[in-house]
């Protein structure tokens, strides 16, 4: 509170307290981090993805071919309606899922408190670990189907046969996908609806607000910027999701489940094109950098205005 | 102003986000510095690196690098074992072979899977070794030493055992519905209308998630049929024969048998892995009654089920196919596992002295007693234990066999597996034969 205080004074007043901006040495380590480990690979694979490289020996020079036969890939091209479909799957399941959740984990009975440690579980087990396992409960032939098969046996979730059929491996990507973020967002939530201040739902309360009405009126409203953050950790997290594919589906049937970032896998660890996995790397670059601008920019996330002014 | 600056600082944030993310996630790519010969003068001292395959069979090459380093060789120049584990060993060691960390001697499976790295000049020709101690040709069976030759060179010395593709079964499960291994192709059709009249869902289990355990059907329809030449053909460039009429028919049996529900209803092979040991637990619980796999199977059955693999476990060869130009004897699968030598190494006659241990009856018997087949002329000799008669007939059919059809993903250089395992996936959900002949056209041969 203190902090947000200062901040909204600051941006008034100019000439008051000088407390604000550390000098530009402060943002160093942060910055040689950010060139180091972000910038150089990234110039050096904007290189690479103009040589024809199988790991072996130098990289050699050819142009633009490789972004002249990609744009022509149809495989690239529907692997960005995969990506696509997962990360607006993934917003629509994780999102209202986490929000509720994170809501009502926000509250300090003992019971909630247990029950959200619980829930928070998945937060601490490796993808690679979440994926085996899911990988094995769905089996079809001593798995999760054939235990429950009055529930599996029927076309909309293959017979059981989760893994072969287009619909139900993207079904199968999502809800894993579901199931291992939501506590991560659950837990975003939580923060946001904690920070909530108490006066708003007593004010509301002595109007007559009922739960639902609260819910509406003042959490999503207050939560606002959280949803936002969440939203675009959502989209950046799909965009960049693989390793979740290569255990589960590894982007099959066909390529049906082949998302950008799995296709860029294939090329340079299958195909050992590197050349080709660079130019979907920097199309990922560039399309994931595209995207969080749009949102941050739609959403007004940079207006830096607070939900709670005037509280 | 101060809107915009703020606009553009809160944008720097997401975007540095966003990138930092993408970034580091392309980064791996660049990991590895522009791969150079380097000297070997370079390279580490009074130290040769070898390199394995990482899994439970590591003890027999740390066994053979202990012996060494006990021989007055290698008290001078001191043997160091490294293991890459699981299915990353071929990407890993593309990554590192050109770099200054790649090992002196390292593990392969000869053929394909090395062909790139002799084209680069990475591998020194072992031939020399062979002359200054011609031990090192004569104590391993020839078909299997020249798997791993190229030209008149040789590249490899075997280092494990040889696995050919066997069909697998459950002894109970066929005996339960008075059934037994088919020799022929008719039988094998029969055998799979009985089990599934007596509702075994599944008659023959297949990993096809996994794709590559399909590819094992097609190898041997094709040899069976066609014989070894159609391949061998093939790997020599001559992409036509994918469209002649005998690949057709190899085609048509598949097809036969993918219609007669023989692998599960369609597509339900594409939800079951072998590499997870899935398919192993359906032979076990009775859920399928036959598999085709590597002779690796009977490990990966038994640490499923160790009882199961000694008394319920049955193993035939491949049947035959009436009319077709194979032998009932051919073989497919993995030809053997090699140690090939790096070029530059610093010290060659180290690593001369390290392979003369892989043809020591002590380290033969250090291999028989995890299950694999070594591949040296003194083998027969020194089969014993409870896996003998699992070895003893393997032993037999390798005796016999006048071709061993290298695993066609080994066969084709690396950069191919990719597009033969989506081929074949691809056929044995939609059985087009005509995709599957352009798929396979259109494979590049090393030459």
């Amino acid at each position: 509170m203190t902090a947000l205080a200062v901040r909204g004074g600051r941006k008034k007043s100019s000439g008051g307290l000088q407390i604000g901006r550390p000098s530009f040495l402060w943002s160093l380590p942060a910055l040689l981090y950010f060139v180091v480990c972000a910038l150089v690979p990234l110039g050096v694979v904007i290189w690479l993805s103009f040589t024809s490289w199988n790991a072996l020996g130098s990289p050699a020079w050819v142009g633009t071919d490789n972004w002249t036969s990609l744009f022509h890939d149809a495989t690239l091209i529907h692997s960005f309606k995969v990506t696509a479909i997962l990360t607006g799957l993934g917003i629509l399941t994780q999102t209202p899922v986490s929000l509720l959740l994170g809501v009502w984990a926000a509250g300090h009975e003992r019971n909630r408190a247990i029950l959200s440690a619980l829930y928070f579980i998945p937060l601490l087990m490796s993808a690679t670990a979440i994926s085996i396992v899911w990988l094995s409960l769905l089996n079809p032939y001593y798995g999760l189907p054939r235990e429950l098969h009055w529930l599996f046996d029927n076309s909309l979730l293959g017979h059981g046969y989760l893994f072969s059929y287009t619909g139900t491996a993207i079904g199968v990507l999502t809800f894993v996908g579901m199931w291992q973020w939501t506590p991560f967002h659950t837990l975003i939530y939580q923060g946001g609806a904690r920070a909530i201040p108490e006066v708003l739902y007593q004010a509301a309360a002595i109007d007559g607000a009922g739960r639902v009405r609260q819910f509406f009126s003042i959490t999503l409203p207050q939560l606002r910027n959280t949803i936002i953050t969440s939203v675009v950790l959502i989209l950046v997290g799909s965009f960049t999701t693989f390793d979740s594919i290569l255990i589960l589906t590894a982007g099959r049937p066909g390529v049906s489940t082949t998302s950008t970032s799995y296709y860029m896998y294939v090329n340079g660890f299958e195909k050992f094109q590197f050349g080709n996995a660079s130019v979907i790397g920097v199309l990922l670059v560039v399309v994931t950098t595209l995207i969080s601008l749009i949102v941050v920019r739609v959403s007004g996330w940079d207006k830096m205005r607070s939900t709670q002014e005037g509280v | 102003m101060s809107v915009s600056r703020h606009w553009s600082r809160r944008t720097v944030v997401a975007a540095t986000l966003a990138l930092t993310t993408a970034a580091a996630l392309v980064a791996f790519g660049a990991a590895s510095s522009s791969a150079t010969t380097k000297a070997s003068s370079a390279r580490p001292a009074n130290k040769i690196v070898v390199l394995a395959y990482g899994d439970a069979q590591n003890k027999a090459e740390q066994w053979a690098v202990d012996t060494y380093n006990k021989t007055p060789q290698g008290k001078k120049v001191k043997a160091v074992l490294q293991t890459i584990p699981g299915a990353n060993y071929q990407t890993k060691l593309q990554t590192i072979i050109g770099s200054s960390n790649a090992p002196d001697v390292f593990f392969n499976w000869g053929g394909g899977s090395i062909v790139q790295f002799q084209k680069a000049g990475l591998l020194l020709p072992l031939n020399g070794f062979m002359k200054a101690d011609p031990k090192l040709k004569s104590s391993f069976l020839p078909s299997i030493l020249s798997a791993a030759k190229i030209g008149s060179n040789y590249y490899g010395i075997p280092m494990r055992g040889t696995q050919p593709v066997m069909l697998f079964y459950n002894k109970t499960l066929l005996a339960a519905h008075h059934l037994t291994p088919p020799t022929t192709w008719a039988q094998l059709l029969s055998d799979v209308a009985a089990l599934k009249n007596a509702g075994v869902q599944v008659p023959i289990a297949l990993g096809g998630a996994d794709q590559w355990p399909t590819l094992m059907w097609f190898e041997y329809a094709y040899d069976r049929v066609a014989g070894p030449s159609l391949v061998t053909d093939a790997l020599n460039g001559k992409s036509s024969v994918w469209k002649t009429p005998d690949s057709t028919k190899a085609l048509g049996y598949l097809k036969q048998l993918i219609d007669a529900g023989a692998f599960g209803p369609s597509k339900s092979w594409d939800s079951v892995y072998f590499t997870k040991n899935q398919t192993a637990q359906m032979l076990i619980g009775g859920q399928a009654a036959f598999e085709l796999m590597g002779s690796w199977y009977y490990s990966t059955v038994q640490s499923q089920s160790a009882s199961f693999a000694a008394k319920e476990l049955g193993y035939s060869a491949f049947p035959s196919i009436p009319g077709g130009k194979g032998n009932l004897n051919d073989l497919a699968g993995n030809t053997e596992n090699y140690y090939s030598v790096l070029k530059n190494t610093r010290y060659p006659q180290a690593v001369a002295a390290f392979l003369k241990v892989m043809y020591s009856p002590a380290f033969v018997k250090q291999e028989l007693a995890l299950g694999n087949l070594t591949t040296t002329t003194n083998t027969p000799k020194l089969i014993s234990g409870p896996t003998a008669p699992y070895l003893r007939y393997q032993f037999n059919l390798i005796k016999k066999a006048q071709a061993f059809q290298l695993s066609w993903d080994q066969a084709w250089p690396q950069t191919n597996s990719n597009a033969i395992h989506t081929a074949v996936a691809d056929y044995f959900d939609n059985p087009d034969s005509n995709a599957f002949a352009s798929a396979m056209a259109a494979l590049k041969p090393a030459g």
